[in-house]
């Protein structure tokens, strides 16, 4: 019983020291996250603490569900409680998260979805996503423009390297950017393969497409992986210089698209982007501007990643 | 400890749990950020206090059932694959079974019906294994949670069946089964029910006879194969309940949901001072269990702390109430 009280005691200790020390007046912004254990949500997730560290006004307060919607409820229904001035979510699934989301904007908290929707659109303020047709229309440009630089007009030969075909994510990157280079019709897609959007299938197939294709400009990876695959293949055949390789995706780290870029595997890289800094614009106005009436919905463009700019990206 | 404070321990000796649930309140409201408008302790305002009755309810649902299998002397390992299956058979038979002849309100009442006597059935199996082939239920249940599991995911194709975003029945059925007053109430009369049975009822008591020496028990003459049988077809049952609450509140009947449920309701059985070996424990320490762990987590939730220091000092929480507990036997 002593040692119970001991702990209690000194919990209630270290925990009331925080509360001391913690200011009441800063405006209060709670980030719900589906789960943390993803790269893609961890490097949210230090990107959130890195921009709102730079508001002193802002206190920032992040809530990892571990991919539980139970959890992610429960988590949200306090974070309701505590009246913050801004609640993000990056909702776990679009069905269950709809009903707790759509509480707290009625509770008059202002509610940021971020990147996947959910299902009533109803429920939330504003969201926040990128569109990965517009990724692909990126590439589109980029890959037209190359071959504008290469031929004096728009021609050359384009090969597609797709991910799992029906997926989402693929056929608007696919259609994104043959919406774009179908406009010219010297760009022709000399053959495509399916490569599930893996390494190593990408460099078999491509293998393949060498052997019957004399000619290729470009190889378009609907992903990093399957571009260097592909390019892995080519430099088998020692045939890696006659054409550039462009991917998507755009991660940093040390397997990631950007040291790609900058190691000259890949002539370009489009991200597809954190939304993070979308949502801390908008959701500071939001928080300090009672005038500022988002908008339903925001587009956060990809960033292009090429070879001027890999080193510096890959650097943040 | 000597003194009024050892006496007052020694006054709650016999509630020991209650003692616990008290410090957890005080440490609750200590710790408790103010609300920023109003200037309320957050963690006494009645919504707050609603959310934590609400978010317990579902593991506390599965703890009264477990309460009686970890009395009886066994465990029920199964119970997050239960609740996995009962969320998808209700969403399945609620969106995909539509019988012309039976009006909403009777196509949810079979629809919840099924699927209870599906889940009672599978602990009623396990149960059956248990009892009649002497193999230990830590071993029939562990069967029972991988399987189940899979016949969950087989049911879906491993997919989520939405449930409740149209005018159908099934918007019908979560709608009202979601509300915080209809999760809080079946809680509450389902913890009365269980207490009632295990003090009042002659089940009850053999319930905890086997618990305390099964053999001696058969050699009394009790029935001890059926009463296990009905233990843990009851815990099935109370599993089925809370899955049947999990996917109206989320919306839709995920196989993949569930997973460790069953050890978030061992530890509140744990707390609530029952024996891992049987024949002790009871409905109101369960309850208390439940709440401790539910307030605690409200209490990080609140002061923003990271979730995996929560699991850290839940951990230190279990392990210091199972020690309350022996200490009590001993002195």
């Amino acid at each position: 019983m002593k040692k119970l009280v001991f702990v209690a005691l000194l919990l209630a200790v270290t925990l009331c020291c925080q509360a001391v020390f913690a200011q009441e007046t800063k405006k209060l912004v709670i980030f719900s996250q589906c789960n943390n254990a993803e790269p893609y949500r961890a490097a949210q997730n230090e990107s959130f603490k890195n921009l709102w560290s730079q508001y002193p006004d802002v206190e920032f307060e992040l809530m990892d569900a571990q991919q539980d919607n139970s959890r992610q409820i429960s988590q949200i229904e306090t974070a309701i409680r505590k009246q913050p001035d801004l609640l993000i979510v990056a909702p776990n699934e679009r069905g269950p998260l709809s009903a707790i989301m759509g509480k707290a904007k009625k509770a008059g908290i202002p509610v940021i979805c971020l990147e996947r929707d959910i299902k009533d659109a109803d429920n939330y303020t504003t969201w926040i996503m990128s569109d990965n047709y517009v990724i692909g229309a990126q590439a589109g440009e980029f890959m037209k423009d190359y071959l504008t630089k290469k031929y004096g007009k728009p021609e050359g030969k384009i090969v597609d390297i797709r991910g799992l075909l029906g997926v989402e994510g693929e056929m608007k990157r696919f259609n994104g950017a043959w919406d774009v280079m179908k406009k010219s019709p010297g760009i022709v897609q000399v053959q495509e393969a399916v490569a599930n959007w893996l390494q190593s299938k990408a460099r078999e197939r491509m293998t393949e497409i060498l052997r019957a294709q004399p000619d290729i400009d470009i190889v378009y990876g609907h992903n990093d992986p399957m571009a260097v695959g592909a390019y892995l293949a080519a430099k088998d055949l020692g045939r890696e210089k006659e054409m550039i390789f462009v991917g998507v995706d755009g991660l940093n780290g040390p397997g990631g698209g950007i040291q790609k870029v900058k190691d000259g595997v890949l002539a370009a890289s489009f991200t597809y982007p954190l939304c993070t800094d979308k949502a801390v614009e908008i959701g500071y106005k939001i928080i300090s501007d009672p005038n500022f009436k988002p908008e339903k919905q925001y587009n956060v463009n990809s960033k292009m990643i090429t070879k001027e700019n890999a080193a510096k990206l890959y650097k943040e | 400890m000597n003194g009024f404070l050892g006496n007052t321990f020694k006054l709650f000796g016999k509630f020991r749990y209650m003692t616990g649930l008290v410090l957890v309140l005080v440490l609750a409201i200590i710790m408790s950020p103010e609300q920023r408008k109003t200037g309320d302790i957050i963690f006494l305002t009645f919504d707050n206090l609603s959310d934590i009755m609400r978010q317990v309810s579902e593991n506390g649902i599965i703890a009264l059932g477990m309460t009686l299998v970890i009395i009886s002397g066994g465990i029920d390992l199964s119970a997050g694959s239960v609740l996995a299956l009962s969320a998808t058979l209700v969403a399945k038979l609620l969106k995909q079974w539509a019988p012309q002849s039976l009006s909403p309100d009777m196509h949810i009442i079979f629809c919840v019906v099924i699927t209870l006597a599906v889940c009672a059935a599978c602990g009623t199996i396990m149960g059956s294994v248990i009892a009649k082939f002497k193999i230990q239920p830590f071993i029939v249940t562990l069967a029972g949670m991988i399987g189940l599991r899979g016949m969950a995911r087989y049911l879906t194709d491993n997919a989520n069946i939405d449930i409740g975003f149209s005018d159908d029945t099934s918007a019908i059925f979560a709608d009202a089964v979601s509300q915080k007053f209809v999760v809080i109430s079946i809680f509450i009369i389902m913890a009365v029910i269980f207490c009632i049975i295990l003090t009042k009822t002659v089940f009850g008591l053999r319930v905890k006879s086997i618990g305390d020496n099964a053999n001696a028990s058969k050699y009394a003459g009790l029935p001890v194969t059926k009463i296990l049988i009905a233990v843990y077809a009851v815990s099935g049952l109370m599993c089925g309940l809370a899955g049947i609450l999990h996917a109206a509140q989320n919306h839709q009947g995920s196989p993949n949901d569930g997973v460790s449920y069953e050890l978030d309701a061992i530890a509140a059985v744990v707390i609530g001072g029952a024996n891992m070996n049987g024949g002790k424990g009871s409905i109101i320490g369960t309850v208390i269990g439940a709440f401790i762990l539910g307030i605690l987590t409200n209490m990080f939730r609140l002061r923003g702390i990271d979730i995996n220091v929560e699991m850290m000092f839940k951990a230190v929480i279990i392990i210091v109430a199972v020690k309350m507990q022996t200490t009590d036997k001993t002195s």
